[in-house]
């Protein structure tokens, strides 16, 4: 079973977007070689919905954090070692070697550049080679999480012919025979090994750059339980991509498994709603999330409905592409799974007296899901006073100080329901009825 | 000069296509070149603002109509005549490139296949019959006429033309003349746009708006409807000094937003000169259009929905502080905030804008206690969309009527949704806590 979270979801927390400034991958997206980039596309994308797996690489993570191990390898290297690798034929020694010394005369007598080429991928390869046993040889010192995996990709380095290439000296000459030699057993032999040792680099990359990012950033790393606990429960959880961010406190778990929000506008609410998403994301797969502690229990998926845009060619007015939104949120809750579900200004599209019944209804209506987290958020304040009768839900407010007339915002999380309203104070601020005035 | 608009009224209208909706550019966009495309994106960007300007184009463009013009040129060999033609021997930096000798003998004798159809179609009675096209049609054949040309005209259009020869156009057309023979193509392209657009006009029987000068504050459209939808229903709404504040109200899903969309368009497409979809349209020349229909919140730039409404309202305030006449939309005024305050604001700001005279508002909302305070002004107007409801089913005219409704459906289309059904069946997982639910 696959981690449940649709690209609705994924835009409104900004997750993805190699290029998007702001995005949360672009915050973390630190590799240095091509295939570290691939390796952390896949963690990305592949949330984990196994405790115990994502506590293993939680560990991994925790431990290059605390180790300062530097990433040896030069990426440009390592790319050319994995073009070297990847292009084999699985040909026997005879063909290989006749090939090399074709390439050898063909470099002689005209502009051929593919011996000069091969050559190039076989000194890089070794240079690499030599880097990842020094690698390998330093964390087994460590005794790290990875320890089995160190001790079979040692035992791959320990083989005598691989050893013979590690101790050879790409500065001195090298016999076109040695280097058909060489690519037999690179290309072929132990091919499989060599990838991976590739995948080795890649994963190191990774770890080393995003607990790098996490040190820089003081980041924890989130302890993950098993998704019948239904527990929720953060410390100065922020917004990582918002410098100076305001942490908050969270704790949800059976039996207060709903949050309510309200506050004025700016207050910060859709932030708040969309640091949780982003965390419970981030904690899920094992990377460091933006808080000073966090445990959670596993979820089977992330429903979040922050943004809904209306669609004239689908025919959906505003208000029906939320119904329809949140009638896609009940289907995946009624299912019964261990989900988190976040509406942000539910039916804000609609007039109050629909927004206030609906709003109503529907949160009752998930309130019931004790498997379920289940955060909403609204302006419609009245909404508060009916659901206090429900047992698990829980209400926080952002507020807003007044200093003489201008408000600020404290982005601080209260226990309660919010009565202020500046959203008037706003318009006057701006000069906007004495703007349209003026002729 | 050109109309004031901006990116968020573009995309509101939807006249650029995006990922897999159609856009407003794509139902007139029937050119046959590339240059009468770019051409034709230029005019949806930059409408106009200028009485005579608009005018003259929407004259050009009813001559072709009357005449069922149909484009003289083939498209392909237009297309390989304008690669041949722009392409550049000598690049500012970066490797010299060069066409190969097959480029270039296809290149030359498109140009030369292209300058005899122009010849024949600026000498055609047709085309004379366009007033407005009088002097750049002269001009045009000012130019085929040059001397420098002759050579071309020796030629026969389908003629292999010799090795030394083809060196010697090349010579002549890509090098010496080279302005003229784009000014030539920039004049087929202009051809281009207003035979693809007569053409549409006739294929979806659009009608050419009457302009009024500026400051008259005229707004008169009839049977307005959306020229994506299809069996859209049609629409009328005039506007003028004593009504220069339309507000809307009504249902979810009774239309607003589709009428709103249509309405705009049509204002937008009558400042290009282009046939609109009406079965009438009047209107006064503005100095720029703005709508606000899905204004999304930028979190970037710390900002939330009500505060990017607020940043919308204050431009149009800043636009409309310079004197200017301006057609602007909000749909949904202040919906991202608590009742209260979008009451308030929705007033202050409506009553504002009802002060402005030779600007033209509407604003679509579901707060209808706002309707009464408005009444007491003068120049606003109502409308709604209504509903009939069927039984629990609700069903819609999305036909404009005048007044204020206070229908709401939107437990109703919940229900219908079955959303809460679907959650009181729904495999609860844990204990249920609330029985009573």
């Amino acid at each position: 079973m696959s981690f449940k979270i649709d690209r609705q979801s994924i835009g409104e927390l900004n997750l993805m977007g190699k290029f998007r400034q702001g995005s949360v991958y672009y915050l973390f997206n630190k590799v240095s070689t091509r295939i570290g980039e691939k390796l952390m596309d896949e963690m990305f994308s592949h949330p984990l919905n196994d405790a115990a797996a994502i506590n293993r690489r939680v560990a991994i993570f925790e431990f290059f954090g605390k180790s300062n191990i530097v990433f040896p390898f030069e990426a440009d290297q390592v790319s050319l070692m994995r073009e070297y690798i990847d292009t084999t034929a699985r040909r026997s020694q005879w063909v290989v070697t006749a090939d090399l010394y074709l390439q050898k005369l063909l470099a002689g007598l005209t502009k051929d550049g593919r011996f000069k080429n091969t050559l190039l991928q076989l000194q890089a390869t070794i240079v690499t080679l030599k880097k990842c046993f020094g690698m390998l040889e330093l964390l087994k010192r460590e005794n790290g999480p990875l320890q089995d995996r160190v001790d079979a990709l040692l035992t791959i380095m320990y083989q005598k012919d691989i050893r013979r290439i590690l101790d050879s000296d790409i500065y001195k000459p090298m016999s076109t025979r040695r280097v058909s030699e060489y690519d037999f057993l690179l290309r072929n032999r132990h091919n499989d090994a060599m990838k991976d040792i590739l995948q080795f680099i890649a994963e190191t990359d990774v770890y080393i750059s995003v607990s790098k990012v996490s040190r820089e950033r003081n980041f924890c790393y989130a302890t993950a339980v098993e998704k019948e606990e239904n527990l929720f429960h953060a410390r100065n959880l922020r917004h990582p991509c918002i410098a100076k961010a305001v942490g908050n406190d969270i704790a949800m778990k059976t039996g207060s498994n709903v949050l309510f929000l309200t506050g004025a506008n700016m207050a910060g609410k859709s932030t708040w709603m969309k640091s949780i998403g982003i965390g419970m994301y981030m904690a899920h797969i094992g990377f460091p999330v933006a808080a000073s502690e966090m445990v959670f229990s596993v979820r089977e998926g992330i429903f979040s409905s922050i943004n809904v845009a209306d669609n004239i060619a689908m025919g959906y007015s505003h208000f029906y592409a939320e119904v329809v939104r949140v009638k896609d949120a009940a289907i995946a809750a009624a299912t019964g799974e261990h989900l988190l579900l976040m509406f942000d200004e539910l039916f804000k599209g609609t007039n109050v007296k629909d927004a206030f019944d609906g709003t109503l209804a529907v949160t009752e209506g998930f309130s019931a899901y004790n498997n379920c987290l289940f955060i909403v958020s609204t302006h419609i304040i009245e909404v508060g006073e009916a659901l206090k009768k429900l047992p698990n839900v829980q209400f926080r407010f952002m507020p807003t100080v007044l200093e003489g007339n201008v408000p600020r915002y404290t982005y601080t999380l209260h226990e309660g329901i919010t009565e202020d309203r500046q959203g008037m104070m706003i318009i006057e601020n701006e000069g906007i009825i004495a703007l349209i005035n003026k002729m | 000069m050109y109309l004031q608009t901006d990116t968020q009224t573009m995309d509101d209208l939807r006249l650029f296509s995006k990922a897999d909706t159609q856009g407003i550019y794509d139902i007139y966009n029937h050119s046959f070149t590339r240059g009468g495309q770019n051409m034709m994106e230029a005019m949806f960007r930059k409408p106009l603002n200028n009485r005579e300007a608009i005018i003259r184009r929407i004259n050009i463009i009813t001559a072709f109509v009357q005449m069922k013009a149909r484009f003289p040129f083939d498209g392909a060999v237009l297309d390989q005549a304008e690669k041949y033609i722009s392409f550049d021997d000598h690049p500012d930096g970066g490797t010299r490139v060069s066409l190969s000798e097959k480029e270039v003998q296809h290149g030359i004798m498109s140009v030369i296949a292209l300058f005899h159809t122009l010849r024949w179609y600026l000498e055609s009675a047709e085309i004379a019959t366009v007033k407005e096209l009088e002097e750049e049609r002269l001009a045009a054949i000012g130019v085929l006429n040059d001397p420098a040309f002759i050579p071309v005209f020796n030629e026969k259009p389908d003629a292999r033309i010799s090795f030394a020869a083809i060196t010697a156009f090349d010579v002549l057309i890509r090098n010496k003349e080279k302005r003229k023979v784009l000014q030539l193509l920039h004049f087929i392209y202009h051809i281009d746009v207003y035979v693809s657009v007569a053409q549409v006009t006739l294929q979806h029987n659009l009608v050419f708006p009457v302009v009024h000068p500026k400051g008259t504050n005229i707004l008169k459209v009839d049977g307005v409807y959306h020229p994506l939808l299809k069996n859209a229903v049609a629409n009328s709404l005039h506007m003028g000094p004593s009504r220069n504040l339309i507000f809307l109200t009504g249902a979810n899903m009774a239309g607003k937003s589709t009428f709103l969309r249509s309405f705009s368009t049509a204002v937008y497409i009558a400042h290009m000169g282009f046939p609109v979809a009406a079965t009438s349209m009047e209107f006064s020349v503005m100095d720029g259009v703005y709508t606000t229909i899905n204004l999304p919140d930028n979190l970037g730039i710390g900002a939330s929905h009500f505060y990017a409404e607020v940043l919308r309202v204050k431009k149009i305030g800043q636009e409309l502080s310079e004197g200017k006449s301006l057609f602007v939309l909000f749909d949904e005024l202040f919906r991202g905030t608590n009742v209260k305050d979008a009451l308030e604001g929705t007033l202050a700001v409506c009553n504002a804008f009802t002060n402005r005279k030779d600007s033209k508002f509407i604003i679509s909302s579901h707060i209808i206690e706002a309707a009464e305070e408005l009444r007491k002004k003068g120049s606003a107007a109502f409308y709604f969309l209504p509903t009939v409801m069927n039984g629990t089913v609700p069903a819609y005219t999305y036909t404009l009527q005048e007044g204020v409704t206070d229908d709401k459906h939107g437990m109703i289309i919940i229900n219908n949704e079955g959303i809460l059904e679907i959650l009181r069946q729904g495999n609860k997982g844990g204990t249920r806590l609330n029985k009573q639910l």
